[in-house]
């Protein structure tokens, strides 16, 4: 008999969750999620840019590249979720569907620069330097890095336009492209 | 538990933080969007003439050997040249010519006498054969030529062959002004 108190306060020391949990209490639960990085252009307007006629009709220029007014092409909504994105451009000089040597005195490319702008301070600008023969089309370049995350129309500007040389251009339908990048700052450097 | 406690630490950062955690991380390619932009634009064919040398007049002087009133001989005139003609595209050449005729003694000419000197005119420089012209020929076959290439350059116009129409015996009418032209066209060919 002397030894039931003693057994009495192990039971008690067995179980003392069970007491608490007849009590009032406070518990945690972790919730978790995540966000990627993500970076989005809003759909080039125009998504085609047409300049119309490329070489002057008449004048002492007849022949050879017409004075060509900049074009704007605007991306609108364009957004980096995170912090430190870069716009790249990467420009490929137009070049006529006659895909023949062009003769002496002639070429059949059309050089211009591609400047982004509205993203980071200054611009992201391309300019190509294809050679007369629509060889070496294309250039790349970037811009400064934004160092938030941002939402707005980036505004891509072609002008400049030139043939090289300034020799008389090949008759027939001219093309070129302009790809616009927008993506973390580390990207463009990946391809360097 | 020194130990345990630094994995405990390091399990709670990341469950508190997992923007942080992503941050840290390099952003993969997926976060990375681009767009294309299309241009275009058309050189049409297109040729020129290119300029003339000189006064434009091929000036022979005297036609005629004043000794016997014929046609001379030796009539000759330096070339012209059309400096800086080009076709943006394949094209042709073509030269015609008009005889030179005396331009105030304008009724029938007498017996014995012409008022109408031939001539073959030339544009050379532009294809392998030069395009010729004989304004007393009833046809001109290689008045044109054709070129399959875009081509700038000089055009070599000459003047050459010398007749009096209805025959060499025949005298040439006097008049001050015979004149005659000479057109080269270049036609762009699409």
């Amino acid at each position: 008999m002397k030894c039931k108190p003693g057994l009495a306060l192990i039971v008690l020391a067995a179980f003392p969750a069970t007491a608490i949990a007849q009590t009032t209490e406070t518990g945690t639960v972790a919730v978790e999620g995540q966000v990627r990085p993500v970076c989005v252009l809003g759909d080039p307007n125009p998504a085609l840019v047409n300049l119309g006629q490329l070489s002057a009709n008449s004048g002492p220029r007849t022949g050879r590249i017409a004075v060509i007014a900049p074009r704007t092409v605007t991306l609108p909504a364009s957004y980096c979720n995170f912090a430190g994105s870069v716009v790249s451009v990467t420009a490929t000089a137009l070049t006529s569907n006659d895909t023949s040597a062009p003769q002496p005195g002639f070429a059949r490319a059309v050089n211009y620069t591609a400047s982004a702008s509205n993203w980071a301070s200054g611009t992201s600008t391309a300019t190509t330097a294809a050679l007369r023969d629509g060889t070496v089309p294309t250039a790349s370049g970037f811009g400064a890095t934004q160092p938030l995350p941002k939402i707005a129309d980036i505004t891509l500007t072609l002008s400049s336009f030139t043939a090289p040389g300034d020799l008389i251009l090949v008759a027939g339908n001219y093309s070129g492209t302009v790809v616009v990048t927008l993506g973390p700052a580390a990207f463009p450097n990946e391809d360097n | 538990m020194r130990r345990q406690a630094a994995i405990f630490s390091a399990l709670l950062a990341a469950l508190a933080l997992p923007g942080s955690a992503l941050a840290a991380e390099a952003p993969a390619s997926g976060d990375t969007d681009s767009a294309t932009v299309g241009i275009i634009g058309t050189v049409p064919a297109m040729c020129f003439g290119g300029t003339l040398t000189g006064d434009g007049t091929f000036d022979l002087g005297v036609l005629v050997d004043l000794t016997t009133g014929q046609l001379r001989t030796d009539l000759s005139a330096p070339n012209k040249l059309l400096v800086g003609s080009f076709c943006t595209s394949r094209s042709s050449i073509t030269v015609s010519a008009t005889p030179l005729e005396a331009q105030n003694y304008t009724a029938a000419a007498p017996n014995g006498f012409s008022r109408v000197v031939h001539y073959q005119a030339s544009a050379a420089g532009w294809t392998a054969l030069p395009a010729t012209y004989n304004t007393g020929a009833a046809s001109n076959a290689a008045a044109t030529q054709s070129r399959s290439t875009a081509f700038t350059g000089d055009i070599t116009v000459a003047i050459s062959n010398f007749s009096t129409a209805g025959g060499a015996s025949l005298r040439l009418v006097g008049d001050p002004s015979y004149r005659g032209v000479v057109t080269v066209t270049l036609a762009a060919v699409n």
